[in-house]
């Protein structure tokens, strides 16, 4: 057993020598994360912009459109009509807000005014979204166009000055909010469904199948060197060597795994000290049935470009089928077939921890079956080495 | 009179339809310096590969210091050392790191293999360059420390598969010195070769091997005498002789 620990311990020696795979196994988890962490800000906050057409030159739609940009996430950009009905033509915009030009003059005047949303479809998902935000701001306006409307008729010929009027108008609607019978409260429990953590597990499993492809070369390697006949001349055996190399691939695939989760945990908080550590016991039992994988092609390919290229194509066909691109469905005859994948296991534990706030026992069956192919892949692997020339 | 360190009956190996082994038999006495000669192809690698237990024979006996090679593997392979043919070196690592590595292969610990490391740098001539990459060493430099590597955990019998190809002369003549100085503390050595001056300057006995076969096996000064008077004749004759055309053809 020691001597299989030299060989491990002499592999990720060689691989921090060769910068080539250093990159590919370091440095790209990074530039994914950087890359995920642009894509999603770090926050997963509703932003947009609200197109607004105002052909209103009063005090309303001015307050309106205040409301509105005051709300977190929204930013208003103004359009002119020919601008908006152009964009909603090429489908540059689908929802746009039209404030028409007797908007102030009809609240003013007491009658009921109206807005227009005028859309291409549904107005799409942001389009919905920024409907219902402006609905909200539309309401609250309501509210206070009301409680106004009411104290002023109420007041009328008081001899009250205007100024008072508004002053009591606002100390009641504070008063109103601070006093609002249905109250809501976020409560965070476990991990939320945001992109990050639907997607982290996907770009995990993903990298750990990466590295498949660079354990596969790993006895073709020595083999071209002249090493492995070396080697096996000397009182290692072939057993202690499997070992060696089996472990040397494990660490490869934890450690690219071990980065991402790290700064997953470090900037977008996705986890409990509980939930990481559960991570990285997947992420270990996932990197070692890669790993056993890895070693049959390693075992099976004669030349380099060959077990990268099984490698490659194994790894796709395995991303492709466990769902980490796309979601599949339960029961459909995507998810049957994808059960040959280990995507597919892996994929299921690491969400169940990271996306359902699961614990480690809620994912004891994934983590059988991963356990099993690293058992059963390394024998095989093993079996196979002995059989194929050159073998031994 | 010495004791046979190794003992070779009747070795045979085929690949598909070629006969590359056909019945191989020879012994190697404690201490001597034993030569496998002929040209590419006549089998001497796949020989080497079988006695040093990399290849598994289709038939005949190998016996390594008591040890049965098909038996005993595990046994012979901790009184063996192999220099091959080809350069076995891990290129990104240092020359110390490469035969602390292999040192520890071979069974030393930490400390033996590192001073081990050491002194067989400095048969080398390479103490200097112990912790410079291998990848920026010249060829004969490699060859040196491929050769070092093979002495780590001082190996009883030591397999030398044409160890100075395509090396300059300096460095061929260095490999020479070490070659006899490690035979003079008792070393048993195989040594193959196809450069007839190398076989008459260093081996006590001579295999001449030609397709597969020892066609003639004697001490280089009893070949030679076969067909004439030994200071005027060489091996290449030998081989001429024996076969009909030359060992370079």
């Amino acid at each position: 057993m020691k001597r299989a620990l030299f060989i491990t311990f002499n592999e990720v020696r060689l691989y921090l020598q060769d910068k080539a795979d250093l990159a590919f196994g370091l440095l790209l988890p990074v530039i994914t994360f950087a890359l995920m962490y642009g894509a999603f800000g770090g926050q997963t906050m509703f932003k947009a912009t609200a197109p607004v057409v105002n052909e209103d030159k009063g005090a309303y739609s001015a307050q309106l459109i205040e409301q509105l940009d005051k709300v977190e996430g929204i930013k208003v950009e103004l359009l002119t009509a020919g601008e908006a009905d152009t964009k909603l033509e090429r489908s540059d915009l689908l929802l746009v807000l039209f404030i028409p030009s007797d908007f102030s003059e009809t609240l003013v005047s007491g009658d009921k005014a109206g807005l227009v949303f005028k859309q291409r479809g549904n107005g799409g998902q942001e389009g919905q979204i920024l409907a219902s935000i402006i609905r909200g701001v539309v309401e609250t306006m309501n509210q206070e166009f009301l409680v106004r409307s009411q104290v002023r008729s109420n007041l009328e010929g008081k001899g009250i000055p205007e100024n008072s009027i508004e002053v009591t108008v606002k100390e009641y609607l504070d008063k109103e909010r601070q006093q609002a019978a249905v109250v809501i409260a976020e409560e965070v429990t476990g991990g939320s469904p945001d992109f990050i953590n639907q997607y982290l597990p996907g770009i995990i499993t993903m990298y750990v199948l990466f590295s498949l492809s660079l354990s596969a070369r790993t006895i073709v390697e020595e083999r071209k060197r002249g090493t492995l006949e070396r080697l096996l001349t000397t009182r290692l055996n072939a057993h202690e060597l499997f070992i060696g190399k089996f472990l040397s691939s494990v660490a490869r695939g934890f450690v690219q795994t071990f980065i991402l989760l790290v700064l997953s945990y470090a900037v977008f908080r996705l986890f409990t000290p509980l939930s990481f550590l559960a991570s990285l016991v997947i992420s270990l039992v996932f990197a070692a049935a890669a790993a056993a994988l890895g070693m049959i092609i390693a075992s099976i390919a004669r030349s380099e470009d060959g077990a990268t290229w099984i490698g490659v194509v194994f790894t796709m066909f395995m991303v492709m089928l466990g769902g980490t691109f796309f979601p599949v469905s339960e029961g459909s005859t995507l998810a049957t077939i994808g059960k040959v994948s280990l995507n597919t296991y892996a994929n299921d534990a690491f969400r169940t921890i990271i996306a359902e706030g699961g614990s480690l026992g809620d994912t004891l069956q994934p983590l059988a079956v991963l356990a099993g192919v690293a058992v059963v892949g390394l024998v095989i692997s093993r079996l196979i080495f002995r059989a194929v020339p050159g073998g031994k | 009179m010495p004791e046979e360190f190794m003992v070779v009956k009747d070795l045979q190996k085929s690949f598909k339809d070629l006969k590359a082994v056909n019945g191989v038999s020879f012994s190697i006495l404690k201490g001597e310096i034993f030569g496998l000669l002929g040209p590419n192809g006549a089998g001497k690698t796949t020989t080497i590969r079988m006695l040093s237990t990399v290849l598994e024979s289709d038939s005949g006996d190998i016996t390594i210091g008591g040890h049965s090679v098909r038996h005993e593997a595990e046994a012979v392979r901790s009184i063996i050392g192999v220099c091959p043919q080809e350069l076995a070196l891990y290129e990104d690592l240092s020359a110390l790191d490469n035969m602390v590595f292999f040192g520890r292969m071979a069974g030393l610990d930490g400390k033996e293999a590192r001073a081990q490391a050491m002194t067989n740098l400095e048969l080398m001539g390479l103490v200097d360059r112990a912790k410079g990459k291998v990848a920026k060493f010249s060829g004969g430099m490699k060859r040196r420390i491929n050769l070092a590597i093979a002495l780590m955990g001082h190996p009883q019998l030591l397999f030398l598969d044409e160890p100075t190809v395509g090396i300059d002369p300096q460095s061929r003549n260095h490999i020479y010195e070490n070659i006899l100085g490690l035979q003079k503390k008792g070393m048993t050595i195989l040594y193959t070769t196809h450069y007839m001056e190398e076989a008459d300057r260093l081996c006590n006995r001579i295999a001449i091997m030609d397709a597969g076969e020892v066609i003639a096996l004697d001490t280089t000064y009893q070949l030679k005498s076969q067909i004439g008077s030994p200071d005027k004749v060489t091996l290449e004759d030998v081989f001429l002789k024996l076969t009909g055309r030359s060992l370079r053809d």
